[in-house]
């Protein structure tokens, strides 16, 4: 019988199975030591970012993104950093800025012997004039028109920085050691300290042999010549460069990249750490940068970027222990869960944003008494109370126009420029100044921005409280930068980012005429400080100036300084070393002092 | 010229799907006419008359509570009010009828919670409706005159249906909320933005009803209709929209609740309602941050989300039950053993 | 049929000329790509605006703009040049780059979750047809339209507090108190129960046998230290095994076949014997070396089945096949839980198994089972927070289409024949409800690839959602229109195969040419 053939073939084979399961025992399947040998092992520390990297080079306007900021800044060396206390720092290991004459000014930049990129080669002359070629925009010739066309002639490099500073040099000499340059300022430079190999803006970060490779040229001594031999921008006479054009359509696109270029000359590093992986849009690994001793040495082999959008993702996986350092966009919820947190550690601090309202010198608003009014009506305690206080405790209505309260002279600016008589909500004295009048005011915003929106609403029901009739003039987030300065609202509620460091941006925002002067202030005097401003080189000088500014703007009854944004951040307590930074480095300034704890 | 019988239909030999009902009546249901069957089998089915009252009890609350265009509601505070935050800004309800200062909390600005609730429920509502009432036009006229004229219409419309298909909604709701708060402001948007929606979403209706009358037009009643000299739109409105109603309420009501959430989902990646005016799904994902921290701001629209879309769902099923005559209450067991004598 | 696919197709062509221009005009209508600028106080603001303005050529009005980007996207269609251009992103990654990664990307997030609910949601659709109106009924209704209704960012929160933080806290320490044991155990009894056929009795027996075998598993699992170091070892999987012969060649060929029975028995010992045969290979395995063994697999089932042969052949083949495959996974699955232990004291994981964001663990190397297990831990949460949100759809269908044909003449036919009820069911009316489907599932497939954005978001997951959000956001028209085109041509496709698999499938349906 065929079933009875089966059954027994069926019956055989179980107890064979059987047979063979005895003797092995109840091992199973035998585990092998997997995957646990040849491991960095050692001090990995995992940090998110909100942003994906796109770019070696983080200086031109396409690479310009937070992220690729902030690992040129751990993959290269330069001559100063920003701690922070938002003070500039000489990283005299890497190299020497020396002021050899304060005016005319003249700055000496000395690479130290030693210091080489990872392929080798040294870091040298060629690469700081090669740098200098980048960021004095020394070659452009451009003209453009009010549409922002251009008319005429070329920029070459697609630096996103402002060329203003090094534009003001004339092309500088290699010295004779072959690692120096000497800048010539035609005029005195008031941010010349962090004009050239600022670390935050990615250092020193082209080398100059691979430029001229890749730019089409035999080596770098060719790059040189060319830089030395091509003649100056003229957007007069604009001319061809060829050859300076093909360097510049390198250096403006070559070093874009998701991944992991399998040439190794196109991610160099002459900083603590190199990249060595790279998972597009999910992560990327940095590991230590065996021949670097220039400069702060970092603590951890390694580094591990992830890149996380969401807040609550973030929150989640430092919670879960995906990773150990957290950034998020700061929300008073976020902070609570965080310090609900076991084991993770929160820091909490402002960042260099400010929100302020601004009133037109025009319309309803020309006349000062009218801003005045409206300025006491402006409940700022109350908007620092309910808006900022739940993500920094220590939080406080903004005083000053031009300094944040995390810089130095901001409490000499705020006791002296009249900022105490806007402290507290006036209704009586605004009636008075108003005289029975009901002005109609309208205020434009992003009305996208919920933070916007609520300074907008308690800003509106305490101005109609003293008889200002408030038009809500909210704008939609698509919207409201093109109507800035069209003149279809009396005042402006927005934010403006200090750099913490310089005062170039000081006169961009209240030099009469300029970009971003959208209110129409427009102080003679104030102008004429502000000329002054940038060509004083002295700090102490700097802010003694700016003081006197920031008192006439006040008296001019510009509008109000509402808030600093405030920022967190938080690392599990696995790790040590954080420390909050209020600038867009962020966490990562002193990723030297970054720690695990064994 | 396309295909000849419908391709989306979940049956298609004529004669043996959703047939048409006046006819030949269920014998059970004898005696009745359809729209009694409809009701009775309706009211029959308890689920879906659970989710009718409930939903009910919160289109009246929503509505009441904080007033509706212009007319005053009986709740006190408005949703867009900052008030002095009261306990914390928890929620003050302790009891079905102690409801305290702000029942459902504060938000971290002080408004009260249960008025923005409210006002979320009504605007939800609002957009739910205006979809479902636009996409269940626009998809039935377009999908009734492709399946019954065919050719070149058909040829037209379902191309165009297409081309709508193929355009991102969430493209569509960006760019087109971005016009209208340009255009109008605020105020009108909840409208619109259901209008805008509701002019996207009628292709899967539009599609379904081109295959139901696909169909439906081969049938005798139709010919019979023909020969008698009724124009087409007597035989499209009187004699097979009635035998597709089932297909295009069911699908509506799935609509309408996918809407709900489609609109929590724009919200969330910010080309949704816009603040100061607020929905469900606004208010959500706003504090979607506080799910751990003051999980009331998270729950208490959470569970509107929840229970509209139950609702709706439920008594779209209650409907897709009592308007198929084939859907009879089927039991397997019964069957059997209806079959076993059959078979002995 | 010819005739017809090449006019839809032609027709298609048309569509997505007529659909790209207009997408295009929405997107450059969508927003303000120098909103950033506006408000900057940067020395150099002009200049900032004016590089981006040139970037994205945004002195030329926008539909003249669109034709620059046809130009580059016309030459994808020259075959095997190379040329396509879609044109890059504001950062400067060219689209098609970034297209073919996020492309990548969603299909590992969806794939597996999209599979999952067709199977999961079929049956239950099929079930709940089959008992309409009954406790199970209503609670997989009440359940899936839950899901279905629950915002998914929520979903997410909840799945990465609880499934994620809570169990890798719990692997920290597996020791399981009694009172989780109590709530599984009724919540296991309750599912038992619902399971059950309408009796009160056998409600009652399914119930206490459900609590009794959740708790003892349970129990007995937390005693033998199995969450910190599982496996099946041969004894489970014999079991195991045998049960599921016996489940497949019940509703495949029903247990009086009794050929069909001895081949899927068979195929489990030859399971077993490859239990201990084939682990030492197992050490170097490759996703192809897996492949190959399943063919194997397969093959040699259809074999043992072809060799005992009897009067229906092919019932015998397919049931001893599925049952190898079957058996199949369990190894892998043991071999899976066995490396378990090794991936959860790996560096790169810290003990910290199951992740809440992202697709792997950076710099983590390993074998091919730890890897895999790599992606299992990432992928799970995400998988089930799609899974559970689109259940509701297919299931309902699904229910609806068996509960019409339960109705049909041919199935009262069928029965009238004195058809056992599991051939009813499984042969008559199955295949019969699943045609309708085959156009719900093309559908799916199509749009599958335009991701699925919040669930992309919220756990980190760079896809095509993500991709297009966040061109949208910065509004970047040319990762909109790749997006759009990888999108459309994929729905105008596979609407084009839901009409001619429908008229494949269903012969009274014909397609005219």
């Amino acid at each position: 019988m065929r079933f009875g053939r089966t059954s027994k073939a069926v019956g055989v084979a179980a107890v064979a199975a059987l047979a063979l399961s005895a003797c092995a025992a109840n091992t199973g399947t035998e585990s092998t030591d997997e995957g646990t040998e040849g491991e960095a092992t050692g001090g990995n520390i995992r940090v998110v970012e909100v942003n994906a990297f796109s770019s070696f080079n983080s200086s031109t306007s396409e690479g310009n993104v937070d992220i690729n900021g902030k690992i040129a800044y751990a993959t290269h060396s330069g001559f100063v950093y920003i701690n922070n206390d938002l003070e500039v720092v000489k990283n005299e290991d890497f190299g020497t800025m020396e002021v050899l004459s304060e005016d005319p000014l003249s700055v000496k930049y000395t690479v130290n012997e030693g210091v080489t990129w990872s392929d080798g080669e040294p870091v040298d002359g060629g690469d700081l004039l090669a740098a200098w070629a980048i960021e004095s925009g020394y070659f452009n010739d451009a003209k453009t028109d009010d549409a922002g066309e251009v008319t005429s002639g070329t920029k070459y490099f697609d630096y996103a920085g402002d060329t203003g500073g090094l534009g003001l040099t004339e092309l500088p000499e290699i010295g004779e050691d072959g690692r120096s340059i000497t800048l010539n300022y035609s005029e005195p430079f008031a941010d010349y300290e962090v004009a050239f190999g600022l670390m935050s803006e990615g250092g020193i970060d082209t080398p100059a042999h691979v430029l001229a490779e890749k730019g089409g040229l035999a080596d770098e001594d060719a790059l040189i010549e060319l830089i030395n031999t091509t003649p100056a921008g003229d957007p007069e006479k604009p001319v061809d460069r060829p050859e300076i054009q093909a360097v510049a359509d390198f250096w403006n696109t070559g070093f874009d990249t998701k991944s992991l270029p399998t040439d190794p000359s196109l991610f160099l590093s002459n900083g603590p750490f190199i990249a060595s992986a790279i998972t597009p849009d999910q992560s990327m690994t940095l590991t230590r940068n065996e021949d670097y001793d220039w400069g702060p040495i970092p603590k951890v082999d390694e580094i591990t970027v992830r890149y996380i959008g969401e807040a609550p993702a973030q929150v989640q996986a430092l919670q879960n222990g995906e990773v150990d350092i957290i950034a998020p966009q700061a929300s008073a919820d976020t902070v609570e869960q965080l310090e609900g947190l076991e084991g993770v550690t929160v820091q909490q601090g402002n960042q260099l944003s400010y929100d302020h309202l601004d009133l037109n010198f025009s319309g309803v608003f020309e006349d000062e008494k009218v801003r005045e009014a409206f300025m006491k009506t402006v409940p700022r305690q109350q908007l620092v109370d309910t808006i900022v206080k739940k993500i920094n405790p220590d939080a406080v209505p903004l005083d000053s126009q031009l300094f944040l309260t995390d810089q130095e002279p901001y409490e000499d600016a705020a006791s002296s420029n009249g900022s105490d008589t806007y402290a507290e909500v006036d209704i009586e004295g605004a009636k008075e100044l108003l005289a029975g009048a009901t002005p109609e005011v309208r205020i434009m915003y992003n009305r996208d921005n919920p933070n916007r929106l609520n300074s907008y609403t308690l800003i509106a029901e305490s101005a109609a409280q003293a008889g200002f009739k408030v038009v809500d003039g909210g704008l939609g987030s698509s919207d409201w930068g093109a109507a800035l300065g069209n003149g279809t609202y009396d005042a402006t509620i927005f934010g403006w980012i200090n750099s913490g460091v310089g005062v170039s941006g000081v006169p961009q925002i209240f030099k009469t005429g300029n970009g971003s002067n959208f209110n129409g202030f427009s102080s003679p005097e104030a102008d004429k400080l502000m000329d002054e401003l940038i060509v004083t080189t002295d700090p102490a000088e700097q802010d003694a100036l700016q003081i006197e500014i920031d008192k006439l703007i006040w008296d001019s009854k510009y509008g109000l300084p509402l808030f600093q944004v405030p920022g967190v951040d938080a690392h599990s307590d696995n790790v040590t070393g954080m420390e909050y930074m209020p600038n867009q480095t962020g966490v990562w300034w002193n990723f030297w002092d970054w720690q695990v704890v064994q | 010229m396309s295909i000849q019988t419908p391709s989306d239909v979940p049956s298609t030999e004529p004669g043996t799907v959703t047939g048409p009902v006046h006819p030949e009546v269920e014998p059970e249901a004898k005696g009745l006419s359809q729209g009694q069957i409809v009701r009775k089998k309706f009211f029959d089915n308890t689920a879906a008359i659970i989710s009718l009252v409930v939903f009910a009890v919160i289109f009246v609350l929503a509505f009441s509570s904080v007033g509706f265009a212009g007319i005053p509601g009986w709740w006190k505070y408005n949703h867009t009010e900052f008030l002095p935050l009261v306990n914390g800004g928890a929620p003050t309800v302790t009891g079905p009828f102690s409801w305290g200062e702000h029942p459902f909390g504060q938000d971290s600005i002080g408004r009260d919670y249960f008025a923005m609730t409210m006002r979320g429920t009504q605007n939800s509502i609002i957009i739910m409706f205006i979809i479902g009432a636009l996409a269940g036009l626009v998809g039935v006229i377009i999908g009734a005159c492709s399946g019954y004229f065919r050719g070149w219409p058909e040829a037209v419309l379902m191309r165009f249906t297409d081309v709508i298909i193929i355009i991102p909604v969430v493209l569509a709701a960006a760019t087109l909320g971005e016009g209208v708060n340009r255009l109008v402001g605020a105020g009108a948007q909840i409208w619109l933005l259901g209008l805008f929606l509701g002019l996207v979403l009628w292709t899967g209706l539009a599609r379904l009803v081109r295959g139901e009358f696909l169909s439906l037009r081969e049938r005798e009643f139709v010919d019979a209709a023909k020969i008698a000299g009724a124009s087409n739109t007597r035989i499209i409105f009187k004699h097979i929209l009635p035998n597709a109603v089932g297909v295009i309420i069911v699908n509506t009501t799935l609509l309408m609740s996918s809407a709900i959430l489609l609109e929590t989902a724009l919200s969330y990646i910010g080309f949704g309602v816009k603040a100061p005016d607020v929905s469900l799904g606004l208010i959500i994902s706003q504090n979607q941050e506080a799910f751990q921290t003051r999980p009331w701001l998270f729950w208490f629209p959470g569970l509107f989300i929840v229970l509209i879309c139950l609702c709706i769902n439920f008594i779209g099923d209650g409907l897709r039950d009592a308007f198929d005559p084939r859907q009879k209450k089927f039991s397997a067991s019964r069957a059997k053993e209806s079959a076993k004598p059959a078979a002995a | 049929m010819v005739t017809y696919i090449v006019r839809r197709l032609v027709t298609a062509v048309l569509i997505l000329f007529g659909a790209s221009f207009v997408v295009y005009q929405l997107t450059a209508l969508s927003g303000d790509p120098l909103e950033d600028l506006r408000a900057s106080s940067a020395p150099n603001r002009d200049e900032l605006i004016q590089a981006r303005t040139e970037l994205l050529d945004l002195n030329t009005p926008a539909p003249l703009r669109y034709f620059g980007w046809l130009a580059g996207a016309a030459k994808c269609i020259v075959p095997f040049a190379a040329t396509c251009d879609l044109g890059t992103s504001i950062q400067g990654e060219a689209v098609t780059t970034s297209l073919s990664r996020a492309m990548g990307n969603t299909i590992t997030l969806v794939t597996t979750a999209t599979i999952l609910a067709i199977i999961i949601g079929i049956s239950l659709g099929i079930i709940t047809a089959l008992r309409q109106y009954s406790g199970l009924d209503y609670g997989v209704t009440f359940m899936s339209f839950l899901f279905f209704s629950l915002p998914i960012f929520w979903l997410a929160v909840l799945l990465k507090e609880f499934g994620a933080i809570g169990f890798n806290n719990f692997l920290d320490d597996p020791d399981i108190p009694p009172s989780t044991i109590a709530v599984v155990a009724i919540a296991s009894g309750l599912i038992w129960a619902l399971f059950a056929s309408r009796s009160w009795k056998r409600k009652g027996i399914a119930f206490l046998l459900g609590a009794v075998v959740a708790a003892a598993l349970l129990f007995v699992l937390d005693l033998v230290g199995w969450f910190a170091d599982p496996g099946l070892g041969p004894i489970v999987i014999l079991l195991t095994g045998v049960g599921i012969a016996f489940g497949i060649v019940l509703l495949t060929a029903g247990l009086r076949n009794r050929k069909a029975l001895y081949s899927s028995l068979i195929m489990v010992a030859l399971g077993l014997v490859a239990y201990y045969v084939v682990n030492p290979i197992l050490n170097a395995a490759t996703v192809w070396m897996i492949i190959l063994l399943a063919i194997t697999t397969v093959l040699v089932g259809m074999g043992v089945g072809f060799a005992m042969g009897g009067y229906d052949r092919g019932q015998s083949m397919r049931a001893a096949a599925l049952t190898g495959l079957l058996m199949g996974l369990l190894i892998v699955v043991d071999r899976f839980m066995v490396t378990w232990p090794s991936y959860v004291d790996n560096p790169r994981v810290r003990g910290r198994p199951i992740a809440t964001v992202g697709a792997e663990t950076p710099g983590l190397e390993g074998t091919f089972w730890i890897n895999g297990l790599d992606t299992f831990t990432h992928l799970l949460l995400p998988t089930l927070a799609l899974l559970l949100a689109s259940l509701a759809s297919y299931s309902r269908y699904s229910r609806a289409s068996m509960l019409e044909i339960m109705n049909m003449d041919y199935i009262r036919t069928a029965r009238a024949k004195g058809l056992s009820e599991r051939t009813v069911v499984m042969r008559h009316a199955f295949r019969n409800a699943l045609i309708p489907l085959a156009t719900l599932v093309a559908f799916d497939v199509g749009a599958l690839i335009g991701g699925a954005i919040i669930t992309e978001q919220v756990f980190a997951f760079a896809g095509m959602g993500q991709l297009f959000v966040q061109a949208l956001q910065r509004t970047d028209p040319d990762p909109i229109m790749g997006f759009f085109l990888v999108a459309g041509i994929l729905a105008l496709v596979f609407n084009l195969v839901a009409d001619v698999a429908y008229s494949v499938l269903d012969p009274r349906v014909r397609v005219k040419a």
